[in-house]
């Protein structure tokens, strides 16, 4: 009641009330930054309230820590799990519970947590390592640890991010026969259909404060995106071109032919994928994570040699593939994971922006570098990303995730002169930023540059791309037209479906 | 209302200049204090302190002879710390320097013209072989160059001392562990201050401007700070790793050139005299930043020089540890609280809206 959390310099909650009744699922929407983590983290003990109380059945209670939050019946499943990777499903479980018993067999505690996961229903193998599970099957077990010690309020932070849409119907099917049973959810998602689709009431943060808390069957996804971002999110259909755009081009600029990678402990990532880019197109790339877009991404950018097959470059072979030479010519890359591999956070924000072109003038040149000309090039991306920069000396991580990831589109944008690879570049971007970054993509395909679009979010690749290609452990499973393709067909190559099984692929 | 202090993600360098005067004034009072309890003269110590060190030439000339080797040692620090590398084995880098130059000054006669140069490219050469196998295995196999390069230092020093009072001991003088004056030396610049000190300066200076300005620097420092950034702009690291940490090993070697060619004029046991271990600290006090690494050498060379002053005063060399360690940890308090800054909550109000 009333919470309000600051942090140094600025407010992450200020004065927000929030009741959560038993048998309801209650969402919580806002954009980045918008104080939802911030007041689930004071809910399940992780932060204190500066000001405001928390109410629990009537009684006032101060939750020190997860564990009394635990105890008090609060559990939250958080979007990266906190599991031991190296321990099974059944020590998972049993780590740090109080009932664990103090002398146990690991036949015991295997025995125990299947008769949890009959009781809660939520399929676990109880002697499996945590690190050969599906991230579906790791948040099954996160779910089973905080419903094991008794929760009656479980928290989910955007738990369909990591799942296939059959596994996130399942977890809806679960989240209704906990909420039957007079529990309730709090439940963070982005995704304005999903929440339409389970929430009896949504409440939506800006800024750090409520601003209102509806009844689902009140609202419309329209509404919901204008409450949350204050204004009107205009909705253009991102696949038509404006006159005057670059027609799709008939040669391919890139291809793959008979593309095979593997790990260093010789799996196959990707089997034999053949795959052409044509510029003036935008090449969605489907798949739940994990089944090879990673690897598909580092071949396209020279990052990851192929082991077998080839990589062709205006139709001519590439030799050896060199990162480098891909930048130099024309291949932009939003890497998946920003801040790990397109980043040197700790250094200078003008250091980071000249990471693509300090190789030529007017930075680099005759083995130089030209400190003043790396900031007037990062002047001029950040002023095309809209980022304010107050000092380029400073450390980039000292800015928000959503501006390195927005100075790191703009970046690449600029060295796509025929092909960008994105991947996953709205991951964890509110919907305004998603916006922003398509907008991007769709320009840079106006002008001709053949993007290719990884993404696990299947509107967002049936709103912008041509043609959507469907990657299952490793293989290209189809590659069919946005235009004509629906979410139920993907879904299922997803799965692992073959495009015979599904029928309408190309 | 209350007031609570906010970390700064980052701190300006005159913030931390400031911060480090006023720990070596909170350092050099609780020293003062502590020498007035134990019944000595502060006063008549600090008047011979400054007057042995900043305050006549022959202090400035002992200065200025102890920078050199530490303006050497920590420039080799701070290189490997571009590429996020501690080169802790700058002890016996600077051994295997001081062996090699050592060795053909004994050896090869001829005009100091021909034969100076060959003792610098020797011992250069000596002390790059001796960072060699830590450099490549940590380059090709991932081994920790902390545990590889420190526990060649003493195989360097007992090599050294094997050396002195083997092979090539002084037969004539008979004096314990040291090999015959050599017959060149460094040419003295100012009183028995040698050109190796201006050499010095200006290597740290070249060092500055590659590292800053060159495409090379650069590459280095993207490898440093994040070297999947920098694969994943096709920049070699492995390359990169090697190249820095064999010029941090030349580096090292040419401060014990300059000891035995200019300075000392003999290899001794135990001629390093901790100046590998001091250019750590060094490199530390300069944070990362080749220029910093002269006044901190500076720093350094006045802490080490005022040491023995005050050891001929009869304070114990214990007693003059305590004082130096005293400083450093002050300046190290210094620095983290140059990060922090006192916050009223009034300010926080005028910010709402704007969420992490």
């Amino acid at each position: 009641m009333g919470i309000s959390k600051y942090f140094p310099g600025v407010i992450a909650n200020a004065d927000v009330s929030l009741d959560v009744r038993p048998g309801e699922i209650h969402a919580l929407l806002g954009e980045n930054g918008a104080g939802k983590s911030t007041l689930m983290n004071i809910v399940t003990g992780i932060y204190q309230p500066d000001a405001g109380e928390i109410v629990l059945d009537g009684y006032t209670r101060h939750l020190a820590s997860p564990q009394e939050a635990i105890r008090a019946g609060i559990g939250m499943v958080h979007q990266h799990f906190k599991l031991v990777q190296a321990f099974t499903v059944a020590e998972n479980i049993h780590l740090g519970w109080r009932d664990t018993p103090a002398r146990a067999s690991t036949k015991a505690l295997e025995a125990r947590t299947r008769a949890l996961s009959e009781r809660f229903g939520f399929a676990v193998r109880p002697d499996a390592r945590i690190a050969d599970l599906s991230a579906g099957e790791q948040q099954r077990v996160e779910i089973l640890r905080v419903l094991a010690r008794r929760a009656r309020l479980l928290i989910l932070d955007e738990p369909t991010a990591v799942l296939t849409p059959t596994e996130a119907r399942d977890l809806f099917r679960a989240l209704r026969a906990f909420r039957a049973q007079g529990n309730a959810v709090i439940l963070i998602s982005h995704k304005l259909d999903e929440v339409m689709d389970i929430s009896d009431r949504i409440s939506i943060l800006r800024g750090g404060r409520k601003i209102g808390t509806f009844a689902t069957a009140h609202c419309t996804p329209a509404m919901l995106a204008r409450t949350m971002v204050g204004r009107d999110i205009v909705r253009r259909d991102l696949r038509a071109r404006p006159p005057g755009a670059a027609p799709v081009a008939v040669r391919p600029v890139m291809s793959l032919r008979h593309v095979t990678t593997r790990d260093e402990r010789g799996v196959e990532t990707l089997r034999d994928v053949t795959l052409d880019l044509h510029g003036g197109e935008i090449l969605g790339i489907a798949g739940v994570a994990g089944n090879g877009q990673r690897e598909l991404t580092q071949v396209l950018t020279g990052l990851l040699p192929p082991d077998a097959g080839d990589v062709l470059l205006d139709g001519v072979p590439v030799g050896a593939p060199d990162p480098a030479h891909f930048a130099r010519s024309g291949i932009g890359h939003i890497p998946e994971d920003r801040l790990r591999s397109g980043l040197a956070p700790s250094l200078g924000i003008a250091d980071n922006m000249a990471l693509r072109e300090y190789d030529r003038p007017p930075i680099g040149g005759r083995g130089g570098y030209a400190p003043h000309a790396a900031q007037a090039l990062a002047r001029r991306i950040a002023d095309a990303a809209a980022v304010r920069i107050p000092d380029y000396a400073m450390p980039i991580r000292n800015l928000s995730g959503g501006n390195q990831q927005r100075l790191v589109a703009r970046r690449e944008i600029r060295i796509a002169e025929r092909i960008l690879v994105a991947a996953y570049p709205s991951r964890g971007l509110d919907i305004g930023a998603i916006a922003t970054v398509l907008g991007y993509l769709t320009d840079l395909r106006d002008r001709g540059v053949a993007v290719v679009l990884v993404s696990e979010d299947l509107e967002e690749l049936l709103n912008v791309a041509d043609r959507i290609g469907v990657l299952f452990q490793g293989r290209l499973m189809a590659t069919i037209d946005a235009a004509t393709a629906d979410m139920e067909t993907i879904g299922l190559l997803m799965g692992g479906r073959t495009a015979a099984q599904t029928g309408g692929a190309i | 209302m209350a007031r609570i202090v906010q970390r700064l993600p980052s701190v300006s360098p005159g913030r931390v200049l400031a911060w480090r005067v006023g720990a070596v004034i909170a350092a050099l009072l609780l020293t003062t204090l502590f020498l007035a309890l134990s019944g000595r003269d502060p006063a008549l110590l600090a008047e011979l302190v400054v007057r042995s060190t900043v305050g006549s030439r022959f202090g400035l000339e002992d200065l200025a002879l102890f920078m050199t080797p530490l303006v050497l040692t920590g420039a080799a620090v701070t290189v490997t710390g571009r590429i996020g590398i501690w080169n802790i084995g700058a002890e016996g880098q600077f051994y295997a320097g001081a062996i090699g130059a050592a060795g053909i000054g004994l050896f090869v006669h001829g005009p100091a013209l021909l034969v100076l140069p060959l003792m610098t490219v020797c011992g250069v050469l000596c002390g790059m072989a001796w960072i060699l196998v830590p450099t490549l295995a940590r380059a090709y196999a991932g081994v920790n160059e902390i545990i590889t390069t420190l526990l060649l230092n003493f195989v360097a020093a007992l090599l050294t001392s094997y050396l002195a009072v083997g092979p090539w001991h002084d037969r004539v003088t008979g004096a314990l562990a040291s090999t015959a004056r050599l017959p060149v030396a460094i040419p003295d610049l100012w009183g028995v201050v040698h050109w190796g000190f201006p050499l010095a300066l200006a290597v740290v200076a070249a060092l500055a401007a590659t590292l800053d300005r060159t495409r090379w620097g650069y590459e280095v420092r993207i490898s440093g700070a994040n070297p999947e950034a920098a694969r994943y702009a096709g920049i070699p690291v492995r390359a990169r790793i090697v190249a820095v940490m064999l010029l941090s090993g030349a580096l090292a070697a040419l401060a014990g050139v300059s000891e035995v060619a200019g300075t000392v004029h003999r290899l001794q046991g135990g001629i390093a005299n901790n100046f590998g271990y001091f250019g750590i600290v060094v490199a530390v006090l300069a944070r990362g930043s080749c220029l910093n690494v002269l006044p901190a050498a500076l720093l350094m060379a006045f802490i080490l020089d005022s040491g023995i002053v005050l050891q001929t005063q009869q304070l114990t060399a214990s007693t003059v540890l305590a004082i130096t360690g005293l400083v450093l940890f002050m300046i190290a308090i210094g620095d983290e609280l140059a990060h922090y800054r006192p916050v009223s909550t009034s300010r926080l109000s005028t910010n709402k809206g704007a969420a992490p």
